[in-house]
């Protein structure tokens, strides 16, 4: 028995059988919230999440192995691999989905979230494609006032 | 002048008696983590001073090397403990250890922590620190073992040791502990609770050692 041993143990059941058993009960409270027209979001992306727990530690290691273990810019390549990955990988899709839910909304008239409408969604999904197109404007912004006030 | 026999015994017998001191160090430090968090330690509180004094007892012998450089000769008897009553108070004082404190006594204070960490759930509390403090003293024997393999024997020893268990905490622990991290943001983040924190911490506990280079390299 070694404290390692426990905590790789203890780590391993609560990501692949108590994470996974949690899902199912996210998805529940998700589509109960649902049925009575409160946010719903958190619970299901919670349990989609939590079916996905190896997925994302791997991800992080993968972040952190993007230089050698003693490179003092790990941290930093770890968090600017992290933000390229949401804004470039994750937003995009997210985008997608959005679009579909304002479809479906148009279409319908059904909303997916209690505070949401089709034109919300649409611009939700803009936003997401233009976080790049944000940030190198906000940077050109800031570099033209670099020389300050004259 | 001969050192008297007796003398020479009674030095052995305490160094002899220094294993078990580390493993008993090792018990109460198990037990003073949980008092000061479980997950986590204050530095210079009582968790840290009994893994020093742990990590001290093991390397007794090689630090008394250092009265050699100063000058000053520590003359250790190498042989056993030759009277009789002092080599059986070392053995039954090492098997009470041995047998009775690591093997029964620390496992049921385990066992009481898991019970606590029942009640802390009850109370509004969370288990984990719990359970990881009776994680520590289920493996307070294995930590002893692991201990013994870092001890140099040199004059640096206690140091030596103390940078072994840095590197075994950096580079072996923090990459599991991040899976809890990761399990905890998820966690969280369904409960309507702030998630982006461990998320961080789970980055942060995959490169302690890369951060430690980066503080470094600020100083330079």
């Amino acid at each position: 028995m070694s404290f390692q041993n426990g905590i790789l143990n203890l780590t391993n059941w609560s990501a692949n059988v108590i994470l996974p058993t949690l899902a199912g009960l996210f998805i529940i409270i998700a589509i109960i919230q649902f049925s009575r027209g409160a946010d719903y979001s958190r619970a299901m992306y919670g349990g989609f999440l939590c079916l996905m727990a190896s997925g994302l530690l791997r991800a992080l290691e993968t972040f952190t192995g993007q230089r050698a273990w003693n490179n003092p810019d790990q941290y930093w390549i770890a968090l600017v691999t992290l933000v390229d990955w949401l804004g470039n990988v994750i937003l995009p899709l997210y985008a997608a989905v959005q679009v579909a839910a304002g479809a479906v909304d148009l279409m319908t008239d059904v909303r997916f979230h209690y505070a949401s409408g089709w034109m919300r969604h649409f611009a939700a999904a803009g936003l997401c494609l233009l976080v790049s197109g944000f940030l190198r404007l906000g940077e050109f912004f800031v570099s033209q006032g670099k020389g300050g006030v004259t | 002048m001969a050192v008297p026999q007796l003398l020479n015994d009674i030095i052995n017998t305490l160094l002899s008696l220094a294993a078990p001191a580390a493993l008993i160090s090792l018990v109460l430090a198990g037990i003073s983590l949980r008092r000061e968090g479980g997950t986590t330690f204050l530095i210079g509180a009582s968790f840290t001073k009994w893994m020093f004094w742990s990590v001290l007892f093991l390397t007794l012998t090689p630090l008394l090397s250092w009265f050699s450089s100063f000058g000053v000769g520590v003359p250790l008897p190498g042989r056993g403990i030759g009277t009789s009553w002092l080599n059986s108070f070392q053995a039954d004082v090492s098997s009470f250890v041995n047998t009775f404190v690591i093997s029964r006594l620390a496992t049921t204070l385990a066992a009481y922590f898991v019970l606590r960490a029942i009640l802390d759930t009850a109370s509004g509390g969370h288990p984990l620190p719990s359970v990881i403090a009776a994680m520590f003293l289920l493996g307070a024997q294995a930590t002893y073992t692991l201990m013994q393999g870092y001890n140099t024997g040199t004059q640096y020893a206690t140091a030596d040791t103390l940078d072994s268990l840095w590197n075994y905490i950096a580079g072996t622990l923090m990459p599991i502990t991040a899976g809890l991290a990761v399990v905890g943001a998820i966690i969280n983040f369904a409960m309507n609770k702030p998630a982006m924190r461990l998320a961080s911490v789970a980055l942060a506990m995959l490169s302690v050692s890369a951060l430690w280079y980066l503080v470094v390299a600020m100083m330079s």
